[in-house]
């Protein structure tokens, strides 16, 4: 009865009305609910000091190491495709997509195509997202000279990212900004061939004209810099057959002091020749003891020995070609360096360690250029050398496109600079051996074209050019037939289809290439 | 019995016997209360009392108040009687009574000390006494005592009860008197004496639920008040499944429940009510006595005494916050009044896969795979040292051991009951080695002051212990036939060289995982409340929930095998041995909390004039935390035994490599809510909610939604016209609309932009941190609202032997959270997008019946249509949502996550035949030919089509049960229609995998076959997503035939048995389908990429005994 007495009162109502306030007040904090164990954009503690875009920049760096952007596709669209390589290990591995790579056409549904795609996109919002921070994070203070030097590095990674992608696909999106609604983004439509090259060429020529020449090499190996800009723009240059833009380029290159080509050519793709004065662009990875996978790349992993135990040293695609095999002038030491052998009954293949590899593996070449050094498997416990780099871009390759662009432009003296480049990088080939590769002395610009894109083959094999070069000379049909890729039509399998998945999310605003 | 408790009971009692009809229940407790006392005589009691112009029901209850006296009337009888004025002193209670009735024409009696008995229109000595005394035991259809049960005399106010031996005695006017005796959840039954001075009666249990009680959140209501749609299963019949997970017992039980089950030891089942309604999560929420959850894995099946399972507007409005989806409410065992009970339960029973995937032998395998080189123009496989025929599921899969005890302690008293129960289940998986134990306790104690007040509590302790397969199916059905087991413990044999990469020996794996992994999970749950009434209808009732989960997990990577290569044309056989791989520990441990407060103010009210009223404000808050580390280090010098004594990270030296990672969240929900629930006459009845919600999930100008639903009901058979309509027992007409807010499964925090660290720049040797936007935020991400409607008409007919429950719902979900693939993006984007209707139908019939004293039996089978269809996906946007690389499509106007490929017409047969049909331009003669769906000639991914939906439209159940004397037989059988499976275990081509049968038919040349392409895995229009790669869903299983036993309770009772049941089960025994897989049940977890059968873990057939004995 007293109970009921104190609700008549009204004290009741009174508590109960308090408690109710009580809870609301705490409402708003009960429902405020920080992130746990992670950061948010406005709370993370930016370090000061000179670089503090640097964390954003290093996002797209770990980009270059996806499997989407350096390894499978990337392996298949620049060298599986070329007369230089077959797909490798036994015939039904990987399947239809992977095969079609090597002997076309490449279909709409193709995995590797949209991985691709979706790989080098996520480069180049990595790249906007950053160059959105520079563009508006308060919460980073900065010097102006900081600001540009870090939007250079994006945008080089940026203009390096189309390239790829305007290679691989002809008509691509240009997305270089961050969507407020980012479902925007879904329907941008495709740019031309020239409109692309247009913007990686500004993206570029910002980057050349505001990156350093060099990075302190302790710290910052394989760090970007302007001579990377310019030798990556000496390409964009030639693929569109400007020629002399690209000798321009190359030549600032070649100038810059920065690189020469004293590394031999033996030394170069092992892990001792990483970021070596031959080194340009480089995708860098690492692996120790703790970190055998995350902190690498896993190029090297697909093109390993197929081979059992000890030899399983990876999945054996990309295999050097007999069209390759045959290129090479005879006893051109550069031949062992970039094919490995399988032994067989009768010959031992021996590999740059001087181990012998094993008889009946499913092929009989492998790719000797991303071979590992041995000791440094027993030392990560891993044999599948996600340490090794990436080769992108090396002095060499920027040295023979000068001789290409020379000899184009034309006239006697460019011609003979044109020759002696070519001999610069045929005189490191043959070393001390004088017997073989001869300085090439014509002057005949037809011939000199030939020498040079012979020695481009031969000096750059399996170093994922090939196609391209096929596709920007005009040869890609003839060399690809002859080479038993009977399928390549020029009208169609010169660039990737879209992806069909891509175009499907666009919901039909991107549209297919000609011939698929 | 004090006086001023029971004061108060008979006189709600006797509103409900002026408003009510059917009056079992209160009838029954009217009599427990007054009739525990027979004696006769007046007592010498003297009262004084004074009224003027009083009711005379109020001079009655004063009377009552004044002394030990108690009156039987009814409403009816006292109405429109003068009233009266009373003034005496010290007079005995038959001097008033004389003074009050005088006039009135009503006549009393007392029957026994205290009890009067008043009757209209007879007089006093008609009221017959003649004292015959009739005796008599009421048990249940297996003998037990049912305590409880009211027995009256018709036409009279005399009754009793029966006590917990089910005796009872009472006494009756005449020999030839009628008894009605009822009882909750029991038959009726009207029994003419004849003479007979003992009774003993079987009961027929009601197959009416007219008056069952179901769970409508934060309360009760009796299923027929409702106005939505809940239904009920009973625990006992979730309890005499042999299922480890009481959810898996629910399949084809309940229209519009679809339950998808899983045969891995110890998973949960996926469950979806009335389809997909959101893209991001579509389980419901589960609700154990009030306690919100995501699943019920901790329950024991056997203490579980009802699941609700509530699927419309107006039943999961007062869920808001997470009942979007529907709302699976579990009630648990309680003691019941009176009760000591002590209950066992055990059943043991044996899987075993009964559909395994057709694959190719050793000789089927060399067939097919020389077949493929040679269509490859590749040079002809050494088969010679492949000499095996190994069939490696057979290797991998067991018979399998499910074993679920229970045992439970009831008792109850008048100021207390407790509810103690242990369980223990174990279930070993049919995939080898793997298994799950779970280990139940429960507490339930409830101390009731007064009955005013009641506290309670509840405690249940859970603890799992799993042990996962070492292998994967897959495994076992990809690995070439061709090769052997083993040589010897250490040594294995090596796939051969075309799938050695990509495909381990299945045993190896399976013996080197063998007992590596020991994973521990612990949970506590604790509940208290305290409820209070005051001023007779209110009702406040506060309660607050823990919920604590621990799980920790160790794990070892043994040293690897030898392996042996068998030699292969000009590869030698070799032996090797991977010595990179060290020993490696893991360790992980995982901490949840969570915590849940509601406190509720109830109003509930019964007006007079036949309103009725229930009214409910309360207030919710849910509070929910996690954290998790782990850890692993690798050998370099030593190796760590194999031996879980060792498994620890600290075996190992510090020095060794190792990573070890960590993190945590929060999230809370807050919600207020308001029901009232209003009844006139039991007629017309209406149910009405609101709620407001809010949720951390969101930014705070976006956090709290204002949600509510209304629910009408009409129960047609009260209204005069129809209830002489003999053939109609029950008539309802129902209908509700409501709205709730939703967040299921959406992440915390995802409104800001989130930084993810995880990846790193390399320079040289150098490692720096890497930063970057960890998805791309939505500031305006807010609540997905559900939207719906229910109509439904309920009926009985046919003596209550028929009855049915058909409704109609369509359910609008919009501005769905949605997880969005953005082309030319990698990071996610999680927005408000589109919104999706599910329609839909459920029907649900029962019919009962008991032929003769011995036979009774009924059959429900229920049946459900639900059809999704997708409105839109955003109105700004212009893209398509793509499921399983593209498999699936979600675009408006079709349902949600439809199949969306080339639909297959036959096999090109002929380089003639190539060049007239429409192809694409690399077709070439055994290579499947499609439809030109858009009919320009040839063919191009604008030809791909609809090729059916993962979801099945369809679903059906059909359970029968009979019991005949001491037996009783069920049997259910249950399944869906209409949806296709995706056999994308099939469209793998990475490797050469052994074949599945199908492709023994192969094509292999022109007329060989129209249906499966040539054997040639480069030519990659045949790995298009097409409508060859998709089969019918349909299948019917019969999913459980029990038949069971109860001993006569007399032969049990000597040695202390109240009751004994045996049993013996078969589950899915048999299964009727198309579905090559190991399981037919619909892939139904992924929403946008649904339906693919990746070699999805066989749901067993389970033939079990088991044992069910009350002491």
């Amino acid at each position: 009865m007293k109970l009921v007495n104190i609700f008549k009162t009204g004290m009741a109502k009174t508590m109960l009305v308090l408690a109710l306030a009580t809870a609301f007040t705490g409402c708003k904090k009960f429902l405020d609910t920080a992130r746990q164990g992670g950061y948010d954009e406005e709370n993370y503690p930016y370090p000061g000091g000179s670089g503090p875009y640097d964390q954003y920049i290093f996002g797209a760096y770990n980009s270059l190491r996806d499997y989407n952007v350096h390894v499978d596709g990337f392996i298949n669209a620049t060298s599986i495709r070329s007369d230089d390589a077959d797909k490798g290990s036994t015939p039904s591995d990987g399947g239809a997509d992977v095969i079609s790579m090597d002997n076309f056409p490449v279909l709409p549904s193709s995995g590797r195509a949209n991985a691709l795609w979706t790989g080098y996109y996520g480069l180049i919002n990595k790249c906007n997202s950053t160059l959105y921070q520079i563009g508006t994070n308060t919460n980073i203070v900065t010097t102006d000279a900081i600001k540009v030097q870090s939007q250079a590095e994006v945008r080089f990674i940026r203009g390096y990212a189309y390239f790829m992608l305007t290679r691989f696909f002809g008509r691509v999106p240009i997305i270089d900004t961050l969507f407020a609604d980012p479902a925007v983004q879904n329907n941008v439509p495709q740019s031309t061939t020239a409109q692309l090259y247009s913007f990686i060429e500004k993206d570029l020529t910002f980057a050349a004209a505001n990156l350093p020449s060099s990075w302190d090499a302790s710290k910052f190996a394989g760090r970007i810099t302007s001579g990377a800009a310019n030798g990556m723009l000496a390409k964009v240059y030639l693929t569109q057959k400007k020629w002399a833009a690209a000798m321009g380029a190359a030549s600032l290159v070649m100038n810059s002091g920065q690189y020469d080509l004293s590394t031999p050519y033996a030394t170069i793709f092992s892990e001792e020749g990483e970021n070596s004065k031959e080194s340009i662009f480089e995708v860098q990875g690492r692996a120790d003891a703790n970190n055998p996978t995350a902190q690498g790349i896993q190029y090297a992993s697909l093109q390993g020995v197929r081979g059992a135990g000890a030899w399983d040293l990876g999945w054996g695609w990309n295999t050097p070609s007999t069209a390759l095999e045959a290129a090479y002038e005879p006893n051109d030491p550069r031949k062992a360096r970039t094919i490995l052998y399988t032994s067989t009954a009768t010959t031992p293949g021996l590999t740059i360690y001087g181990e012998v590899t094993p008889v009946g593996l499913p092929n009989p070449r492998y790719n000797n250029k991303v071979y590992t050094n041995p000791s440094i498997r027993a030392t990560v416990g891993n044999r599948q050398g996600w340490w090794m780099n990436v080769r992108i871009l090396r002095y060499a390759d920027v040295v023979l496109m000068y001789a290409e662009a020379a000899n184009e432009v034309g006239g006697t003296a460019n011609i003979t600079a044109a020759g002696n480049a070519l001999n610069l990088v045929r005189k490191r080939a043959r070393g001390s051996n004088a017997a073989i590769l001869p300085d090439v002395t014509t002057t005949d610009q037809a011939v000199l074209r030939d020498a040079i894109r012979k020695e481009r083959r031969v000096e750059l094999a399996m170093e994922h050019d090939r196609f391209f070069d096929l596709v920007r000379w005009g040869v890609a049909q003839a060399t690809l037939n002859a080479a038993g890729k009977t399928n390549f039509l020029d009208s169609r399998d010169v660039l990737l289809p879209i992806p069909q998945t891509q175009i499907d999310l666009s919901k039909g605003v991107l549209t297919q290439n000609a011939g698929y | 019995m004090k006086k001023n408790e029971t004061a108060p009971v008979s006189d709600k009692v006797l509103l409900y016997l002026k408003l009510t009809k059917i009056m079992k229940l209160t009838s029954a407790l009217l009599l427990f209360a007054c009739l525990q006392v027979s004696a006769t005589g007046w007592s010498q009691e003297k009262i004084t009392l004074k009224m003027t112009a009083a009711e005379i029901k109020k001079v009655l209850f004063a009377i009552e108040s004044k002394s030990d006296y108690r009156f039987l009337f009814t409403e009816e009888m006292i109405k429109g009687k003068p009233r009266v004025n009373v003034d005496v002193v010290q007079a005995s209670v038959s001097e008033v009574l004389d003074k009050v009735l005088l006039n009135t024409g009503i006549s009393y009696k007392v029957l026994g000390t205290n009890l009067v008995v008043l009757k209209d229109g007879v007089a006093a000595a008609e009221i017959s006494m003649e004292a015959i005394r009739v005796s008599g035991k009421i048990t249940g259809a297996s003998g037990e005592a049912i305590a409880g049960v009211s027995i009256l005399v018709k036409g009279t106010n005399i009754g009793t009860t029966t006590n917990t031996e089910g005796v009872f005695t009472i006494t009756v006017p005449d020999a030839n008197a009628k008894l009605v005796i009822t009882s909750l959840g029991f038959e009726t039954q009207e029994i003419a004496l004849a003479g007979r001075s003992t009774l003993n009666l079987t009961l027929v249990p009601a197959y009416t639920t007219l008056d069952q009680v179901v769970v409508v959140g934060y309360g009760t209501q009796k299923k027929r008040d409702l106005t939505g749609s809940i239904t009920t299963v009973k625990g006992d019949d979730v309890a005499k499944m042999p299922n480890t997970n009481p959810i898996s017992s629910l399949q084809g039980r309940v229209a519009g429940l679809t339950v998808a089950n899983s045969g891995v030891a110890g998973a949960s089942p996926v469950v979806r009510i009335r389809g997909v309604n959101s893209t991001n999560s579509a389980s419901p929420v589960y609700v154990v006595d009030g306690v919100l959850q995501d699943n019920i894995d901790f329950l024991n099946p056997a203490d579980i005494e009802t699941i609700d399972v509530l699927r419309d507007p107006s039943s999961i409005a007062i869920y808001g916050l997470r009942g979007a989806n529907g709302v699976i409410a579990v009630t648990s065992k309680k003691a019941a009044r009176g009760q000591t009970k002590i209950n066992f339960q055990s059943s043991i029973g044996v899987q075993s896969v009964t559909d395994k995937i057709a694959v190719t032998d050793a000789a089927g395998f060399k067939k097919l795979y020389a077949a493929q080189l040679a269509n490859l123009n590749a040079a002809p496989f050494d088969f010679t040292n492949y000499t095996a025929n190994t069939n490696w599921q057979n290797e991998i899969l067991r018979s399998a051991l499910i074993s679920t005890n229970n045992l439970s302690i009831s008792n109850s008293g008048d100021k207390s009951s407790t509810y103690l129960s242990v369980g223990y289940n174990k279930q070993d998986g049919v995939v080898k080695y793997d298994s799950y134990e779970k280990y139940m306790f429960r507490l339930n104690q409830e101390v009731r002051f007064n009955n005013k007040i009641k506290v309670g509590g509840e405690v249940n302790a859970f603890h799992w212990i799993q042990n996962p397969s070492g292998v994967s199916l897959t495994n076992a059905l990809w690995a070439a036939p061709i090769v052997p087991i083993q040589v010897d413990a250490n040594t294995y044999y090596s796939m051969p060289s075309f799938q050695r990469a990509q495909v381990g020996n299945p045993i190896a794996t399976l013996n080197r995982n063998r007992g590596t992994s020991i994973n521990k999970g612990f949970r506590f749950i604790g509940t208290m409340y305290a409820e209070v009434k005051f001023l007779q209808n209110f009702t406040f009732k506060s309660t607050v929930y823990a919920d604590l989960g621990f799980n920790n997990a160790r794990s070892y990577t043994p040293l690897p095998y030898y392996f042996v290569n068998l030699g292969e044309g000009a590869a030698p056989t070799t032996t090797t041995y991977d010595n990179t791989i060290r020993t490696s520990v893991t360790q992980e441990q995982a901490e949840y909390k969570r915590f849940q407060q509601d406190h509720t103010l109830t109003f509930d009210k019964a007006l007079g004039g036949g309103h009725k009223i229930t009214a409910l404000a309360g207030f919710t808050s849910i509070y929910s935390e996690s954290t998790y580390i782990n850890g692993n280090r690798r050998d370099t010098t030593v190796n760590v035994p194999n031996n879980p004594d060792f498994w620890y990270i600290s075996t190992i030296n510090s020095n060794n490599p190792g990573n070890f990672g960590g993190g945590g969240g929060k999230s809370s929900l807050m919600g207020l809510f308001g029901r009232v629930n209003y009844a006139y006459n039991n007629k017309y009845l209406v149910n009405a909610t609101i709620r407001r919600d809010g949720s951390s999930k969101f930014a705070p100008q976006n956090r709290w939604g204002t949600f509510g639903s209304v629910g009408l009901g009409w129960v047609a058979s009260e209204e005069s016209f129809i209830k002489d309509v003999k053939a109609i027992d029950y008539l309802k007409f129902r209908a509700s609309w409501g709205q709730t807010g939703n967040a299921n499964g959406f992440a915390d925090n995802l409104y800001k932009p989130g930084i993810s660290n995880a990846s790193t720049a390399i320079f040289g040797n150098n490692v720096y941190t890497a930063i970057q936007a960890a998805y791309i935020p939505d500031p305006n991400l807010h609540w997905e609202v559900v939207t719906g409607t229910d109509i439904g008409i309920d009926f009985k007919t046919l003596h209550n032997r028929l009855s049915a429950e058909i409704t109609y719902y369509n359910r609008k979900t919009t501005d769905i959270l949605t997880a969005v693939s953005l082309p030319n993006e990698t990071r996610s984007y999680f927005t408000n997008l589109g919104s999706i209707t599910n329609k839909g139908i459920e029907v649900s019939f029962t019919w009962s019946d008991q032929v003769g004293k011995d036979f009774s039996y009924s059959v429900s089978p229920n049946f459900s249509y639900n059809k999704n269809v997708v409105n839109s996906i955003g109105d700004n946007t212009n893209f398509q949502l793509i499921g399983n690389g593209g498999a699936n499509l979600t675009e408006t106007g079709k349902s949600i996550g439809y199949f969306y490929g080339y639909r297959q017409i036959g096999i090109y047969q002929s380089t003639a035949e190539l060049g007239k049909q429409p192809r694409f331009t690399n077709s070439l003669p055994g290579d499947i030919a499609y439809a030109d769906v858009n009919g320009d000639g040839v063919l191009s991914p604008a030809d791909r089509t609809y090729l059916g939906t993962p979801f099945p439209p369809y679903s059906y159940g059909l359970n029968i049960s009979a019991a005949y004397k001491g037996f009783d037989i069920l049997l259910e059988g249950q399944g869906v229609a209409g949806n296709k499976i995706y056999t994308q275990r099939r469209i793998a081509n990475f490797a050469t995998l052994n074949y599945e049968s199908n492709r023994l038919n192969a094509w292999t040349g022109g007329g060989t076959t129209n249906v499966e392409p040539i054997l040639d895995n480069t030519r990659g229009n045949n790995f298009l997503f097409s409508s060859y790669f998709l089969e019918p869903g349909d299948y019917f299983r019969i999913r459980t035939v029990q038949i069971g036993y109860t001993f006569a309770a007399n032969a049990l009772s000597k040695v202390g048995i109240s009751k004994a049941r045996i049993y013996i089960s078969g589950q899915n025994i048999k299964s009727w389908s198309k579905v090559t897989g190991y399981s037919p049940e619909a892939q139904i977890g992924s929403i946008l990429g649904g339906g693919a059968d990746n070699g999805v873990y066989p749901v067993p057939a389970v033939y079990s005994f088991g044992l069910n004995v009350t002491f």
